[in-house]
């Protein structure tokens, strides 16, 4: 089944942008942390969920929920494209479209 | 005073100073897992309560994302919630040591949220000997936020802010002290407390 990130949204606290993949995955964070780190990414690696201090700092869960600390909607999709492609996350050219 | 950032917490020191405590404020600094915004918020229920009652109020700021990271890496995410709030309260507890301070106090009320169970208080708070002053336990929502909005922090608590991102999927509800302790003895709680206490500001 083809995995979509279609929402790239404000979160209902409206503090940032998050991305909600369907169906729900089950990354492996331990080669995205590594990944991210051989970019020169600085990681927090709190097991079940990484948080990565990219352009604006990004939490990724193991089910694929990224939350980007942005509110500002082309900001966020800058960080979250530079997320997908850092880490390898399935790719969706015309889902990822954030919307305020 | 244990405060968040959110609605509850300012209308419950509201009524403590009301009452003529003098009160000294923690603030659990959860960043990574959220961001800036709680702690500003806070800053901003401080300035507006410490104008109308013409009180001090010294805040610790005290970090508390380490913590998280390593409740998060150690132990069972279903009761991360009580694990986490007894960490405040411990933490707010030895702040009330060193401040000579004779009670805790919360903004909680009955079941607004998995760490607002009676459960959930009973086993959280069974880590502190100090009594602990919910002035809300019994207020609705709707009842706090109409006293927010009158003293004028119901606006700054609802400014847009990330939730708590190391909240679990599944929260557990209904707690087991025994379980809480046996997960505590996979971490060295006393180390992690001299850890956040070293770290403390006071703003």
């Amino acid at each position: 089944m083809a995995v979509t990130y279609y929402t790239l949204a404000l979160c209902t606290s409206k503090g940032g942008f998050e991305a909600i993949p369907r169906p729900k995955l089950a990354l492996n964070l331990a080669e995205a942390r590594d990944r991210l780190r051989a970019a020169g990414i600085d990681v927090t690696d709190a097991r079940v969920m990484l948080i990565a201090a990219m352009e604006r700092e990004v939490t990724l869960s193991r089910d694929g929920r990224v939350l980007i600390k942005s509110r500002d909607a082309e900001e966020a999709n800058r960080v979250f494209a530079e997320l997908r492609r850092v880490v390898g996350l399935p790719d969706t050219p015309d889902a990822a479209s954030a919307s305020g | 005073m244990l405060m968040s950032g959110g609605i509850d917490s300012p209308v419950a020191l509201h009524y403590l100073l009301r009452q003529g405590h003098e009160m000294t404020c923690v603030h659990m600094d959860n960043r990574p897992f959220t961001d800036d915004s709680p702690l500003a918020k806070v800053v901003d229920h401080l300035e507006v309560l410490r104008a109308r009652y013409g009180q001090k109020i010294p805040m610790y700021l005290l970090p508390h994302g380490p913590t998280q990271v390593q409740l998060m890496r150690e132990t069972d995410r279903h009761v991360g919630c009580v694990l986490c709030r007894r960490f405040m309260w411990r933490s707010a507890e030895r702040v009330a040591v060193r401040e000579g301070a004779t009670f805790l106090a919360t903004g909680e009320s009955l079941g607004q949220v998995a760490s607002q169970t009676l459960s959930n208080m009973r086993t959280a708070t069974a880590s502190v000997a100090l009594p602990i002053v919910r002035p809300l336990i019994g207020f609705d929502k709707h009842e706090i936020e109409s006293v927010a909005k009158a003293i004028g922090t119901y606006e700054i608590s609802t400014r847009p802010g990330l939730c708590c991102q190391a909240v679990p999927s599944k929260p557990a509800t209904r707690s087991n002290l025994v379980q809480i302790l046996q997960e505590e003895q996979r971490i060295d709680v006393d180390q992690m407390l001299d850890d956040v206490l070293k770290h403390a500001t006071v703003l």
